[in-house]
Formats: C-alpha cells, structure tokens, sequence
C-alpha cells in the first residue's frame, strides 16, 4: 500500500492501472447509462425525470469523497511530514470541484420539475454550494501564492478547517426538515430503493469512480513532475 | 508574573497603535452606516419591509465591515518584524494569536456595538428587539474575530489575492449568521440559540491558536 | 553558550549550506560573511529556531536549543533588516512601548544620551515615518541598549548607514564584548569592527 504515499511507487502503479480504469470507465458508463435509460422502470410519482438520479447521487457522493480524501490526505501532510499528500491535495481539488458543480447542476434541473423551482435555501443545497465554495477558494489559493512551501501547508490546514462542513452536508436531511429527500441508501437499514433501480445506479457509482481515479492519476502525474526537481 | 506583565505591555502597544489609527476604525463604522443609506434607498422607504428585515441588514453590514480591516489583522505586524520580536520576547506564536484576537475584538468590533442601536432607529427595529441583537452580537463578533485571525494568517504571505482572506470569512460566518438573526426572530428560542452560538464559539476559539500559530510560524519561516 | 554542529539546511531539496560549526562564547564577535543568497539571513534564523536543520543541531548551555527555547529568548535581542518601529508614533512613545514590552529598567538620562551619540534627539517628538530610512535604522539600535540581553544577533547591521553611524555602532560592540556578551552579525561588507571570529558562508 505504499504506492498510496510514495510518489515513485504511485508512478509505477499508476502506469500499469490507468489503461485499465480509463477502459473499465468507458464500458461501466455505456452499461450504466444503457440501464439508466431503458432498463430501469419510470419512478411512480417522479415519473421519467427520476433518471436523473443516475447522474446525481454518484456525483454528490464523489464530491464528499474527494472531499474526505483530501481531508486525510492533509493530515498525513501536515501531521506525519508525508509530502505526496500536497500533491494530491493540489491534483484532486479541481475534481471535487466538478463533480460539486455536476451535483449542483443535475440537482437544480430534478428540482425543477419536481419543487417547481431551480433553487431553494434548504440546509442541503445551501451546504453543498458552500462546499462548492470552499473547493473553489482551494483552487484559488493554490493559484495565488507565490512560495510553494507556505501555499501547500496553508492549504491543508484550510482543508482541515472547511472540513467541518462535511458532516453538515451529509447529515443535514436528518438534521433539519428540508425539501430535499433523507439519503435513500444507508449502511444500516435495509435500502428503501427498488433493485431495478438500485442495479444503474451502483454501476454509474463505479463508472464515476473511475473515471475521476483516472483523471487524478493523469493530474497527479502531471503533479510529481513538475515537482522533480523538488522530490528526492 | 513576568508572562503576565508582558501581556499588559502587549495591550498597552495595542492601545497606542488603535489610537494613532482611529481614523481606521472611524471609517469602517461610516462604511457601515454609509451601506444602511443605500439598503434603504434601494428597497424603498416603507417602515413595514425595512423592519422586517432589518436584523438581517444589520448584521449582513455588520459582517461586512469587520472584514474590510482584516488586511492590517496581522500584516503590519508581519512586515516590519513585530511578530517576531513579540515570539523572541517570550510569548508563544499561539498566545500572540489569542492576544491579536481580543485586540481586534475590542479594538475593531467593539466600536460597533456603541453604532448597533443608532442602526436600530434607522431601520426601525423594536426596542425589546435590541437586548437579543446586543447579545448576539458580543458573541458572534467574538467569533467573527477568531474566524479573521484564521483568514488572515493564512493570507500573511499571498500578495496576489487578498480578497480571498475576507471570503474564507464570510464562508465560515455563514451559520453565525444563520442563528444569529434566528435569536431574534424566535425569541423563545433565544436559550438553545444562544447555546448553540456559544459552543460555535467554544469551537472556533480552541481552532485559532493552533491554526493561526501555525500559519505564522510557516510565514516567518519562508518570508 | 550558543554552540551549533554539523549544521545543514534545505530548502525545497535545494542546498543553502553545508556542515557550518560554530561556537558563540562570551565576550566574542562573530562575524557571518558572504554573498546574497549564501545563507546568512538562514542561518541567523536558524539558530532563533525559525527554520528546521535538515542535519545537525544546535544547543544552548549544553542543553538542546528546542528544548530550552524561551530560556534562550530571555537572553538574545535580534535585530532584522526591517525596522520594527510604528511610523505612525512618535520617537518617544515608541521608546516608551518598547521599555514597557521588554520590561526594562532603564532610566531616562540613559537613553538621552544614547540619542544624543546617534544624533536622534532633535526628533524626539517628531512621527517616525518623517525620519529618514538611516535614521529609522539607528533608532533600531536603541533596542539592543533598552533590550539589555547578553545576546546580541544582528542582520545586516550597517547597510544605508553613514561611516560615522558604525564607528558609533562599532564602539558600543566593543562595550558589549568588555561586559562579557557576545555578538553574531551578518555582512557583506568590510567594516572595522574587529571581530574574534569570521564564518564564511
């Protein structure tokens, strides 16, 4: 598992597993949108445009995931000196930040026709734009410091403050009533979603995963060489 | 006792310098009440719609003006060498961040407390309206303080884009905001909102020192 | 007391300098001389424990520098090449805000005739930001007196200064080294002082 902190060792691995992911990508979201179109039922009271799940949920969740790596990716950084965790800081910000805006973008086109309305101030929406936010201040700061040593570090720590807001996104349904649906799949309950449903959507989950893995391998890639002259 | 007499002398410095800038602090209060004059022009002058959302005003103003002066939070300090003369003299990088925090709590926000109900009478906000504002406020510009010694620490060494430092506040101050104007507006929540203000408070006090004192460490170190 | 071995310092895998040793005993002057860039100003803030040693290590009374740091504050004043006087106070108050933070004892006839050597008493009402760069700078000096530590690390000490200036500044070194301190300074540049030890960088 050192390849997950060693950047040569990241190299390496990376070389052998990005054709894979890239090709695994391609077929898991022909699958997926192929079942996501014709082969899962109309949701009886959504009707047609509850396909559109198929593209949000994977994206909100992948915007929390990337979220949470780069939270644990900063500690490794900041706490055990592991320098490999800024460049994936550096690297993964921008994914997050798009896979934010296709959350936020897919949302505010299943609301319309549901709600009646692009937009609503509820707890989730609000949270998930100041998630948007915070990765676009991220990237912002990555482009506006001049010493590289300050910008990484100040960044990391930035990351682990915003990172408060990751449980209010994540459990604001519950928290508060809100217009917005309580999470359909949890851990611990039985998932109150039909199969036929539940089939699409795990394989557009994976496709996202993938294709997000193999943009970052590209990005941290990119990352580690224009570092050389910095990493040993 | 030593350490102690140095934390007066700290505030003493404080003093002197707030006092040769007063002109600063006078001006964020006119940028205050300045903005007020232009809320109301542009929704009109009906008392009903200004006191209705008036508390909102207030403390939208309110936030916007302590981050105008974010920028001399720490970076005149920074630039000619005091923040390293006050670490040498003995006083940690976290303490000075505490001690920088009350001296912009008291310095810079507090001010804004004495201009709270000269806004009140503008926007025509109830009298019993005031006690809550008032408490609200000591707390959550006490947070908004420690929230602005996160952002500009941070931003001691970006020359490009300062404007950044007052974003991070504002992001951050979002849910100050939120109970705080709800203090108000549901009064016989005022216990649990107040607890909940209080413990954001508790929250980001103990974030600072370490957060800040960290940022100017590594600023220090690669200025 | 100050004794710093093997000392090495990166940074961003760039090296700055190499194995540097260097013992600061009292009633010595050390001189750190090089060119731009040659790592005086790290070095200086190394041993303040500003910057991490990639190797190395440097101990104060026999004890490890980190370990011991505020006791080691207590006795050094540093002096950067910025000036860390308010502008917008006058000379005097900023004296009397740094006899206050230092916690100093100095009496008043002391510091008059400090100004009236570095030739600053005229101005003793006037803003700082009227005085001019050199002036600021000797004002900068009165630390060290007012300061009263054993210690005395300085940054680039005579730049934009008058011959005159750091004769004065050269005689209250000596002062300093007859009372048992110790002193490192940084320079590029030739000067008169007559140093006990020279560390090129």
């Amino acid at each position: 598992m050192m390849f997950l902190v060693n950047p040569g060792k990241f190299n390496k691995v990376a070389d052998y597993v990005f054709l894979p992911v890239l090709v695994s990508s391609i077929i898991l979201f022909s699958i997926g949108l192929i079942f996501a179109f014709y082969l899962s039922p109309d949701d009886y009271q959504q009707g047609s445009t509850v396909r559109i799940m198929y593209v949000h949920v994977p994206s909100a969740w992948l915007a929390l995931l990337t979220y949470a790596i780069m939270t644990l990716y900063s500690i490794c950084g900041l706490a055990f000196r592991i320098p490999f965790g800024f460049i994936i800081n550096t690297a993964v910000a921008p994914i997050g930040a798009v896979f934010t805006l296709i959350c936020i973008i897919s949302g505010s086109l299943w609301g319309k026709p549901m709600w009646g309305t692009w937009w609503v101030w509820d707890a989730r929406l609000t949270s998930v734009a100041i998630l948007f936010i915070i990765y676009l201040i991220i990237i912002f700061m990555n482009l506006s410091f001049e010493n590289r040593i300050v910008r990484e570090k100040v960044v990391a720590i930035f990351i682990l403050v915003g990172s408060v807001n990751l449980p209010i996104v994540k459990f604001s349904v519950d928290w508060w009533n809100t217009l917005h649906q309580p999470a359909t799949i949890s851990k611990l309950s039985k998932p109150s979603i039909d199969p036929s449903m539940m089939t699409p959507l795990i394989i557009m989950t994976f496709a996202f995963i993938m294709i997000g893995i193999a943009i970052a391998i590209l990005r941290i890639k990119t990352e580690i060489i224009s570092r050389k002259s910095y990493l040993s | 006792m030593i350490i102690l007499n140095k934390v007066i002398s700290f505030y003493y410095r404080e003093y002197k310098l707030n006092l040769s800038g007063f002109q600063d602090i006078l001006t964020n209060i006119i940028f205050f009440f300045v903005s007020i004059f232009i809320f109301i022009f542009s929704i009109g002058p009906d008392k009903e719609t200004i006191s209705s959302i008036g508390i909102g005003i207030v403390w939208t103003l309110l936030l916007l003006s302590s981050t105008l002066s974010l920028r001399k939070f720490y970076q005149d300090d920074f630039e000619n060498g005091n923040l390293l003369i006050m670490h040498l003299n003995g006083l940690s990088f976290g303490l000075i961040a505490i001690l920088k925090t009350f001296s912009h709590f008291i310095f810079v926000q507090m001010p804004f407390l004495f201009s709270i109900p000269i806004a009140c009478i503008l926007l025509n906000i109830a009298n019993h309206d005031l006690i809550y504002l008032f408490s609200s406020f000591v707390i959550g510009s006490f947070i908004l303080s420690c929230l602005g010694s996160i952002s500009s620490s941070m931003n001691l060494m970006n020359k490009r884009n300062f404007l950044l430092g007052s974003i991070i506040v504002m992001i951050f101050s979002v849910p100050i905001i939120i109970f705080s104007v709800g203090i108000v507006n549901l009064e016989e929540n005022f216990n649990s909102l107040i607890s909940i203000l209080f413990g954001i408070l508790l929250i980001v006090f103990a974030i600072n020192p370490w957060a800040s004192g960290l940022c100017i460490r590594l600023s220090l170190e690669n200025n | 007391m100050i004794l710093v071995k093997d000392l090495s310092i990166e940074r961003s895998n760039k090296k700055i300098f190499e194995n540097v040793n260097l013992s600061v005993g009292s009633g010595k002057i050390i001189l750190l001389k090089g060119k731009n860039g040659s790592g005086k100003t790290t070095l200086l803030k190394a041993i303040l424990n500003l910057i991490e040693p990639s190797s190395g290590a440097i101990y104060w009374k026999g004890k490890l520098l980190k370990k011991n740091l505020y006791n080691f504050f207590n006795h050094v004043t540093y002096i950067a090449d910025k000036t860390s006087s308010l502008s917008k106070l006058s000379v005097q108050e900023n004296i009397n805000i740094w006899k206050k933070i230092f916690l100093s004892n100095i009496s008043n006839s002391q510091v008059d005739n400090i100004l009236k050597t570095l030739k600053l008493n005229t101005y003793l009402n006037q803003n700082v930001n009227s005085l001019s760069f050199g002036e600021i700078k000797k004002l900068e000096f009165l630390r060290l007196i007012i300061e009263n530590k054993k210690i005395w690390i300085l940054d680039e000490p005579f730049s934009n200064l008058d011959d005159e200036s750091i004769h004065i500044i050269g005689q209250t070194f000596e002062d300093h080294r007859s009372k048992e301190g110790s002193i490192i300074f940084s320079s590029h540049q030739e000067s008169e002082i007559n140093v006990s030890e020279k560390v090129l960088l």
